[in-house]
């Protein structure tokens, strides 16, 4: 009888080794709860449950994307009962050196409302006092009202152009 | 649950029922204004798979306003499915047929396309005119703001209040058009 001898690097790679029970096990393990050939059959089996591997890897990172959008929705929903912006809640809020996330917002918001009133209305403060308008550092205009009989001669407004 | 909780469960989930006034408002802009309303985007308890949507009624959809040239350029497409089935309707041709169609059509197409979307349009009443029937009327307990004033046209002003109102000067009789 004669064996196979690999000498090479290369066809090393293919050599599966010899416990192929095992390594189907693996894949059956995981193809556990399919239904019909998927579940029985390997050749079938190892093609969906790598298909299913790599839909985790991607919804791992999706789910975090889907629940910030639900935080986004939630507070702005929030927001929006306070009269003030998302944008200007968390500007507020960062200035005022209150560090909390989307997700602590958001539970405030649907279970504690009156915790999360306090906070807008902390942002609001905190952005009035630092001259913080139309979401720019700027000040109110200040001096006196503008009157248009201070720009234009009085003659001129009075002067009948009949 | 206590006496209490029990009822700040019910408010909590309860639905509202708001009108919406149509009058002088572009469709499309509104459409995203109901279905905040409609899916329950409104609310900080929002989740898409909890039964949290309000329901809206539209008003005067008959006196909507649409932006620029719409009311001659834009098509709504039709399908019967039989071969040569293809209708295209200009938004005024649709207007005169059912004046609550632009706008049932604006807050179906401002929804994404889910199963859920037919059930939302359901907890939407559009009228053409002022009148409600008063089984809705007696639910309504919410206004929703208008996007934007209804502008007042100055033939409806009384003649009284234009000659009052103040002014800089008089224009040149040469400068008034006769």
């Amino acid at each position: 009888m004669v064996t196979m001898v690999f000498l090479t690097v290369a066809n090393l790679i293919r050599v599966r080794g010899p416990d192929e029970y095992w390594r189907k096990r693996r894949i059956f393990r995981l193809a556990a709860h399919y239904i019909g050939r998927r579940r029985n059959c390997y050749s079938v089996a190892v093609r969906n449950v790598h298909r299913a591997l790599a839909y985790v890897t991607k919804a791992r990172q999706l789910k975090k994307e889907d629940m910030k959008d639900l935080w986004n929705t939630r507070i702005a929903a929030a927001c929006e009962q306070h009269n003030i912006t998302q944008f200007q809640l968390k500007e507020g809020l960062d200035r005022a050196n209150i560090l909390l996330d989307r997700k602590s917002l958001s539970n405030l918001a649907s279970w504690e409302p009156r915790t999360f009133e306090s906070l807008a209305a902390v942002a609001k403060q905190k952005l009035e006092l630092d001259g913080f308008v139309d979401n720019a550092d700027k000040q109110y205009p200040t001096g006196i009202k503008l009157n248009l009989k201070d720009v234009m001669l009085e003659a001129w407004l009075k002067e009948n152009k009949k | 649950m206590s006496a209490a909780k029990r009822v700040q469960q019910w408010a909590t989930f309860a639905r509202t029922w708001h009108v919406f006034d149509c009058k002088w408002q572009d469709p499309y802009e509104s459409a995203n204004i109901i279905k905040k309303y409609l899916m329950g985007l409104h609310k900080p308890i929002y989740h898409p798979l909890n039964d949290c949507g309000d329901v809206v009624v539209c008003i005067n959809s008959r006196n909507i306003a649409l932006r620029g040239d719409d009311w001659r350029q834009r098509a709504y497409f039709h399908h019967t499915g039989y071969p040569g089935g293809a209708s295209w309707t200009l938004a005024w041709e649709l207007h005169n047929k059912d004046p609550t169609l632009i706008i049932k059509k604006a807050v179906y197409r401002a929804m994404k396309g889910n199963l859920q979307r037919r059930h939302t349009m359901e907890r939407l009443f559009i009228y053409p005119g002022e009148h409600i029937p008063a089984e809705v009327q007696q639910n309504v307990s919410n206004q929703i703001r208008q996007i934007r004033r209804v502008p007042e046209r100055l033939d409806h002003i009384p003649e009284e209040e234009v000659k009052n109102f103040p002014k800089v000067m008089d224009y040149p009789e040469n400068y008034i058009l006769k």
